[in-house]
């Protein structure tokens, strides 16, 4: 019952005119930015960061949470109608939503992936608003031990299960880290890596390396590959509404892809690319036409764009309660939160619950706006698909560069995201995953900070982690995570060799 | 065309660089002045992350010359289009301050149009003003940032901001 009264004292926030005026604006542009090729939610968070500067924190979370449920919105329509996907969770969603625009169903598989991204994202939010106090409670039996522990386990799920080899993960995760050690040290004051640069002495920007990753990388990456490339849109033809078979079709998926989807984004687990692809072998074994699944079953749409909403609903939980970011756009959410100078975790809870539960709030408003704004205004985002593609990406290199630059005002970190897009664009070609990096960066600190408090705490006894049970087995988990692909490994390699002999 | 051999150098040129990173890394870290009243100082977490470098460093040249490489096919690069994009970048950071925002985004906005192919800089221009201009009134009037105005200009308007 506490929990109805806080998030009605939340309701209450954000349904003045002038929050509501931001939850609008934030869907609005969220989706806006999220339907352009070549963006994905993180960078859509990241590139609209300087919007909310000048607002007060609770407006301007108000206005994130939408911009962030818009994006996940904009994003299945990329994926659909260009075969784009911006971001690992719309992998699946475009396989057989590409499929289904080829056969002129664009329409359709659109309708249904709103509409699952409606019902998941209503579900979830649901979920999210129970689950949240639980694990701030839970988080307050965490001393730094536990938390070193879980920050551990979060940056191992994000390296070993982002991309196709894990040596690569881990390189763009140490990567990030070391990106991390930039600046004063908080606990000595001592600088480090800091070159006698006076402006890296706060360290380097969250927001400019995935500015610099996602956006100038993204952008050099395109370029590179622009001459050799064709695309192909497919216009929206025909009834726009879903029928009664589609109905039929897609309600189940819908469900089944919420509750796969809200526990992996809950859980420090890696974030959307695992439930996207179980909801899709799920849907797959359960449909009376599986020979359809490859070539535009509109359950491979339906379930798996509700997975993907739901978790990315879910990875709510860890970041506001536990102050833990799983995915890239998480990460940035939380470098905004440290722009206002806030952490999230459970005293974020006690100390601005308007913020939190008007944030949570506004997720419900920003759902239902968002249902209005996709259904019958579809056609409108559509359009946005075909701006040629030298003005989009030279309007992408002005807006990354204007928000890296009012971060500070500094020209220094415009030289940071030039440096960092290079990378990134090597890191593109290499096939390196760049979430880690991201992720790494903005949990490194974190995960240092709590490290050097255990040990404080025990007084040098570096046994701690393994002498309090959730830490250890926290640390088991992570352990068997990097490790378990590897043994597999080796175990099929020798088993391969012993049949290559008998045979 | 970039062949499978020059992406097996890149891979090979990506482990030597996250080797590199870790030894400066270590290398910088022993360099600066200790702190001994921490039980456990700012140098350690460099030294644990300088080691994960170099082993991450090791495990990828292992893989480039097992030839474990990501497009093994090889993959078509257009590389005049990545200098264009990456010198745009710097042109405008270099003229940001000191022409201001606007024109200095313009500059940026052209030359990465060029690199995707565009043909008509004029239209460009046009555009690029356009935008820019609009994201600079948005921004500096409608929500109090400070995007430079330019200090050749600055004299010339007398702003007092």
């Amino acid at each position: 019952m506490e929990t109805l009264a806080a998030l009605a004292a939340g309701f209450a926030v954000a349904l003045t005119p002038y929050n509501l005026m931001w939850a609008t604006i934030g869907v609005t542009v969220g989706t806006a930015i999220g339907v352009l090729p070549g963006i994905g939610p993180a960078l859509t968070v990241a590139l609209l960061l300087p919007v909310t500067y000048s607002l007060e924190p609770t407006s301007a979370f108000i206005m994130f949470a939408g911009i962030y449920y818009g994006a996940m919105y904009g994003g299945s329509t990329t994926s659909i109608l260009l075969n784009a996907p911006g971001e690992s969770g719309s992998i699946v969603t475009a396989i057989d939503g590409h499929a289904m625009a080829r056969q002129g169903r664009g329409a359709q598989a659109l309708a249904t992936a709103a509409i699952g991204s409606f019902v998941a994202g209503t579900i979830a939010t649901i979920a999210l608003t129970f689950v949240a106090p639980l694990m701030v409670r839970m988080a307050l039996l965490f001393g730094p031990a536990e938390y070193f522990a879980l920050m551990v386990l979060a940056l191992t799920t994000v390296t070993a299960v982002l991309g196709s080899s894990l040596t690569r993960g881990l390189a763009s995760l140490f990567f990030g880290l070391s990106l991390g050690l930039v600046g004063i040290d908080l606990q000595t004051g001592q600088a480090r890596l800091t070159f006698g640069i006076p402006e890296l002495l706060d360290g380097i920007d969250t927001v400019v390396v995935a500015v610099g990753l996602f956006a100038v990388g993204e952008t050099l990456y395109v370029a590179s590959r622009y001459r050799f490339e064709t695309e192909e849109i497919f216009a929206l033809k025909g009834s726009k509404w879903l029928s009664r078979e589609d109905w039929k079709r897609s309600w189940k998926p819908w469900l089944r892809g919420t509750f796969l989807g809200f526990p992996f984004g809950a859980l420090p687990a890696g974030g959307t690319e695992i439930p996207t692809f179980l909801s899709y072998l799920t849907e797959k074994r359960l449909s009376k036409h599986p020979e359809e699944f490859g070539k535009g079953a509109i359950e491979a749409v339906a379930g798996p764009e509700a997975a993907n909403n739901a978790a990315a609903a879910g990875v709510l939980a860890p970041l506001l309660s536990l102050g833990l970011p799983t995915s890239a756009t998480a990460a940035i959410m939380l470098a905004a939160f440290q722009q206002y100078g806030l952490q999230p975790g459970p005293t974020l809870f006690d100390t601005n619950p308007d913020l939190v539960w008007g944030m949570i709030a506004s997720l419900y408003i920003g759902n239902v706006l968002l249902l209005m704004l996709n259904l019958p205004m579809v056609g409108l985002w559509v359009k946005l698909l075909v701006i040629p593609r030298p003005w989009l990406y030279a309007g992408i290199l002005v807006f990354a560069t204007l928000g890296a630059y009012t971060l500070n005002n500094n020209v220094v970190d415009l030289v940071i995201l030039w440096v960092i897009g290079l990378i990134g664009f090597g890191m593109r070609v290499l096939d390196v995953p760049v979430a880690p990096c991201v992720v790494g960066l903005i949990l490194g600190p974190l995960a240092e900070q709590q490290f050097r408090r255990a040990l404080a705490i025990s007084q040098g006894d570096p046994t701690v982690f393994f002498t309090h049970p959730l830490s250890l087995s926290l640390l088991v988990i992570a352990a068997l995570l990097v490790l378990a692909p590897v043994l597999l490994r080796a175990v099929r390699n020798r088993r391969g060799d012993r049949q290559a002999v008998g045979t | 065309m970039t062949t499978g051999r020059s992406l097996k150098l890149g891979e090979a040129g990506l482990g030597a660089a996250v080797l590199a990173l870790g030894g400066f890394i270590a290398f910088q870290t022993a360099q600066a002045p200790g702190a001994a009243n921490a039980v456990v100082g700012p140098a350690l977490f460099p030294y644990l992350i300088s080691a994960g470098l170099m082993a991450v460093g090791l495990a990828l040249l292992r893989e480039a010359l097992a030839g474990k490489i990501a497009h093994g096919g090889g993959i078509e690069l257009d590389g005049g289009a990545v200098a264009l994009v990456s010198g745009g970048l710097i042109a405008q950071l270099l003229l940001l301050e000191w022409l201001g925002f606007v024109p200095a985004s313009t500059v940026l906005f052209m030359i990465g149009a060029r690199a995707f192919g565009s043909r008509r800089p004029l239209v460009d221009a046009v555009l690029g003003l356009a935008l820019t201009g609009l994201a600079f009134t948005l921004f500096n009037y409608g929500l109090d940032l400070n995007l430079p105005l330019g200090s050749v200009f600055d004299s010339l308007a007398g702003a007092p901001d």
